[in-house]
């Protein structure tokens, strides 16, 4: 299994969202689906090369097991959450930024990455504090390294992308932001 | 009568002037004593191992963690810096720390592990933990070249042993007397002569102080009474306690290279690796003990003489009724127990980038001086790793080379691959040895490790992918003013057509110039400036085999890039700093920045993994875990002076370089050399597959490996999966299999079957690269 997405039955965020006192641009997620996706597979028309590519020069007891398959397409449909250390410190951020410390929020919210770095709800989070903070050109560039984390589901998607457009909009290119919220709008559940 | 008057004259002027001398030492007294300002060098601090139930630390690891923290085994962790362990359940009394951004008072967290780590933390009420952490360990402190380093304590962090031990061996008076005690010199002199050594001293605390406080070490009558003037004063000014915790803090306990070790919190760092207040009864004896000679009674060499002085303190103690006889007698029983010097804790290249990182901000003297707090990155066990590992694989490519001379040298870098944290550097193979940062200072052509960047620019034009066809043919390219340039490939060959794949997997120097020629050097140039290379490379076409010099550092910092998919975050050594108040003054943000196409560096992160399966880095297969998916490339400068490879897993970037510091001829290629160290290093921090998933505007595709067509019913293939755009469809093998040596339209005649010398040279890379 190349790439393991552990989900976990957690909270969802948006109980911490209200936990956050209000903090604006909180992401908001619903209720998870009430199966958590399956873990991710072989991607449909992927050979697996360790299966197929044993290699006829090496004596065959040098031949590594079959390696999986490198990476998977992403299913249509997944869900990120956070694990239960991730859950308390983004709570705990919520406080610091809504007690109007944006600095210790982004602290604990690095902390929280250092334990989930492929969660992009996390990088959301942490581009939010920014874009409070004032940090556009930074919530920006979170913005988009959450989008390409988020690759699957549409729900943190969509909340990149939202991120990406007020981060836009914040700097005066109104163009772009205007398209980058569209995505977002397509993106987001009705 | 005259004279008298002479004398009267004399004796006055003699008395104003004594009077102005002891008003002027007064003043050096009250002044320099009263805000009692000792230089404090800024503290260095490792990042804290974080707790949570989920993280994989097991039993075992928890308790190597425990002990690396100096953490004491008890049945009952009822003291700060204690432990007590019942199977997989842990009681660990955490010890009181500044973090930076809280500070945590000492607790009590019970831990429960199984076979995959942590599956639970509670309080001592038994409620549920989200997550704890330790305290940050203490790695080192910014002290001025040929300066002091110190700790200091207040007397609520001394134990009540100490002051009391000192008080026993140094001046029983001291809570009497005035600054001098004639009394007590006689008595020293008494029992010195007595046992015909020098057993005692006649100085007062008082007078030592003053002597390591306010005096040089000169010893002359004058000196003498100078010192004794002034502790006089400094009694009459100050009380007892303050002058027991000023002598606490500035007595001499040791030297360390040009470091001055000053203070009985350092100290205990120094020799004991905890913190003032944890220490045993031995263990406060010990430092008593080397209080009165530091460099005489050093516990490291020469620990005899520490040992009897040890137990001369501490007889001396029971003696004077401070502690039981019993209690003498266990303690004397015991061994020094001083922490190994190099046995870890003390990481100078990362000091080095520290140091340099907070230059940019903070003037030198702020660093040595202002009691600063500084929180790294660095990761103690990842650090120690790449050391040991380091050390053994030059040990094992000295010994398999038999190489006269000089041992190799070597240098290491380890990130995280999504925020650009530096978890270690090792800046030579003696990583204890505060010498030449190789990883900071050492600037080597990077060869083959540019490979990658030439790939990708060529993906980000739109014109090639993984699957796309290039030419591994001889190139001569015409330079203004010098011979042309004709590069051959590194085993001489040439492979004719072959798919992207396989130029990077193999390192095909012909097909990359090809390439790289053919999307010109400055789109290559700008994608590594964009990827943060300091320096522009020289404009030159020898730059697409990386004759251009780089740092280790330099190279973590691309290679960080490419595993963070296409984003730049700058290499953060410093997480904050906090001033002596305990305020935040700074703190250095993750940042990062898209630098690259996301779905481009994908299909180049995945034609890096076939680096490992099948290309130069095909060795380290049998190293790493088995299903783990990693991905590298290897590098090596021209006449096999330099050995890089540089890579990645889902959880580390590891950069390592293998050579000589004269330049010299190493006969190692990447694979050869570098190779063994990152993959062992990779196995040894427990790799987790690279995490990057398929961007939804790519599709895998099997292509033969040799060839670059679909694999054909009947013919020979080597199925490889590449990531090509939707729209790309690989062509169909022609019939009769005539892609295999057969010439093909349009191309050069390839090699015969060069599957086949593929074959045999990844065959022959097996056996003479383990």
């Amino acid at each position: 299994m190349a790439r393991v997405f552990r989900a976990r039955q957690l909270q969802p965020l948006c109980v911490l969202a209200s936990l956050g006192l209000g903090l604006s641009g909180c992401v908001m997620f619903r209720e998870p689906v009430a199966t958590s996706p399956p873990p991710v597979t072989t991607a449909p028309g992927t050979t697996s090369p360790g299966s197929a590519n044993p290699n006829p020069a090496a004596p065959a007891s040098a031949l590594p097991p079959p390696a999986p398959p490198p990476v998977t397409a992403p299913p249509s449909t997944r869900q990120f959450r956070l694990g239960a250390a991730a859950t308390a410190l983004v709570a705990q951020a919520h406080r610091q930024a809504a007690g109007g410390d944006p600095q210790q929020a982004i602290g604990t919210l690095e902390r929280a990455l250092r334990i989930e770095p492929d969660n992009p709800l996390l990088w959301i989070e942490l581009g939010e504090v920014h874009e409070t903070a004032g940090h556009y050109e930074q919530a920006g560039g979170i913005g988009h390294k959450a989008l390409q984390l988020a690759t699957g589901d549409p729900h943190a998607q969509s909340a990149s992308w939202h991120l990406i457009a007020e981060s836009l909009k914040a700097r005066n290119r109104n163009a772009e932001a205007a398209e980058a919220q569209h995505r977002a709008d397509e993106l987001s559940p009705q | 009568m005259k004279i008298w008057r002479y004398v009267l004259a004399v004796v006055m002027l003699c008395g104003i002037a004594l009077a102005l001398y002891v008003a002027h030492l007064d003043r050096i007294v009250t002044t320099q004593f009263e805000g009692r300002r000792w230089t404090l060098p800024a503290q260095v601090y490792a990042a804290p191992l974080e707790l949570y139930a989920g993280e994989d630390l097991d039993a075992g690891d928890l308790e190597h963690e425990l002990q690396r923290l100096q953490y004491r085994h008890a049945d009952q962790a009822d003291r700060p810096g204690s432990y007590s362990r019942q199977g997989s359940r842990f009681q660990v009394n955490l010890r009181a720390a500044r973090f930076a951004d809280e500070v945590r008072p000492a607790t009590l967290l019970k831990v429960d592990t199984n076979d995959r780590g942590i599956s639970g933390l509670t309080d001592t009420a038994g409620k549920e933990v989200a997550i704890a952490r330790f305290e940050p360990m203490l790695i080192g402190s910014i002290f001025p070249i040929h300066g002091e380093d110190r700790i200091v304590v207040t007397p609520e962090q001394v134990p009540a042993l100490l002051p009391a031990a000192l008080k026993a061996v140094e001046d029983r008076n001291f809570d009497t007397h005035h600054g001098i005690d004639p009394l007590g010199v006689l008595r020293a002199i008494w029992v010195d002569l007595r046992s015909r050594q020098l057993e005692q001293g006649g100085s007062t605390l008082t007078q030592q102080l003053v002597k390591n406080y306010f005096l040089d070490s000169r010893r002359t009558a004058g000196r003498k009474i100078q010192e004794a003037l002034m502790a006089v004063l400094l009694e009459l000014h100050f009380s007892k306690t303050d002058i027991m915790t000023a002598y606490i803090n500035e007595i001499q306990l040791g030297q360390d290279g040009d470091r001055a070790i000053r203070g009985f919190g350092l100290g205990s760092q120094f020799y004991f690796g905890k913190p003032l207040m944890e220490l045993d009864l031995a263990q406060v004896a010990t430092l008593v003990a080397v209080a009165r000679g530091p460099s005489y009674y050093d516990p490291r060499r020469h620990p005899d003489r520490a040992l009897k002085r040890r137990n001369v303190v501490l007889g001396l103690m029971a003696e004077q009724k401070i502690i039981s006889p019993a209690d003498a007698q266990n303690a004397q029983a015991r061994p020094l127990s001083v922490m190994v010097r190099g046995s870890g804790g003390y990481y100078p290249a990362y000091l080095d980038l520290v140091r340099r990182t907070l230059r940019r901000d903070y003037r030198e003297q702020d660093l040595t001086e202002a009691g600063l707090s500084v929180f790294t990155n660095l990761d103690p066990r990842t650090q120690e790793l790449a050391e040991k590992i380091l050390e053994r694989e030059l040990t094992r490519l000295d010994r398999q080379r038999k190489t006269k001379g000089d041992p190799l040298e070597g240098s290491v870098v380890v990130t995280a691959p999504q925020s650009g944290d530096v978890t270690a550097v090792i800046g030579g193979r003696e990583a204890g040895f505060d010498g030449f940062n190789r990883a900071l200072d050492a600037r080597r052509p990077i060869g083959s490790l540019v490979k990658p960047f030439v790939y990708l620019a060529a993906i980000e034009t739109g014109r090639y992918n993984p699957a796309s066809i290039i030419q591994d043919v001889p190139v001569d390219i015409k330079l203004p003013g010098s011979p042309d340039w004709k590069p051959e490939n590194f085993e001489h060959d040439i492979n004719g057509p072959v798919p992207m794949v396989k130029g990077l997997a193999r390192s095909l120097n012909l097909a990359t110039i090809n390439l790289g020629m053919d999307i010109g050097l400055d789109t290559v140039r700008h994608s590594l400036q964009r990827f943060g290379i300091e320096e522009d490379p020289p404009r030159i076409p020898s730059l697409l085999l990386g004759t251009f010099e780089l740092t280790p550092l330099d190279v973590a910092q691309l290679y960080t890039g490419l595993a963070n998919g296409g984003f730049k975050s700058n290499l953060r050594a410093v997480r904050a700093v906090l001033g002596a108040d305990g305020k935040a003054l700074k703190a250095f943000n993750l940042d990062v920045t898209p630098v690259a196409q996301p779905d481009a560096v994908f299909a180049v992160q995945m034609m890096m993994e076939q680096v490992i399966q099948r290309g130069t880095g095909v060795a380290a297969e049998s190293i790493l875990p088995t299903g783990v998916v990693v991905a590298g490339k290897s590098g090596t400068s021209s006449d096999l002076r330099d050995s890089w490879f540089a890579g990645f897993a889902g959880n580390a970037v590891a950069v390592v370089w293998v050579g000589y510091d004269d330049d010299r001829v190493t006969g190692l290629t990447g694979s050869a050399g570098a190779l063994g160290v990152w993959d062992r290093l990779l196995t040894a921090l427990g790799p987790t597959s690279i995490s990057s998933v398929m961007p939804d505007t790519l599709h895998p595709v099997t292509i033969d490996y040799q060839s670059g067509y679909l694999p054909a019913a009947g013919c020979p293939s080597e199925p490889v999966t590449v990531y090509v755009p939707l729209s790309f469809t690989p062509p169909t093998a022609p019939p009769g299999c005539t892609m295999f040596g057969g010439a093909q339209p349009g191309t050069q005649p390839a090699t015969p079957q060069p599957s086949l010398l593929d074959k045999a040279s990844k065959w022959l890379q097996s056996i003479t690269h383990h």
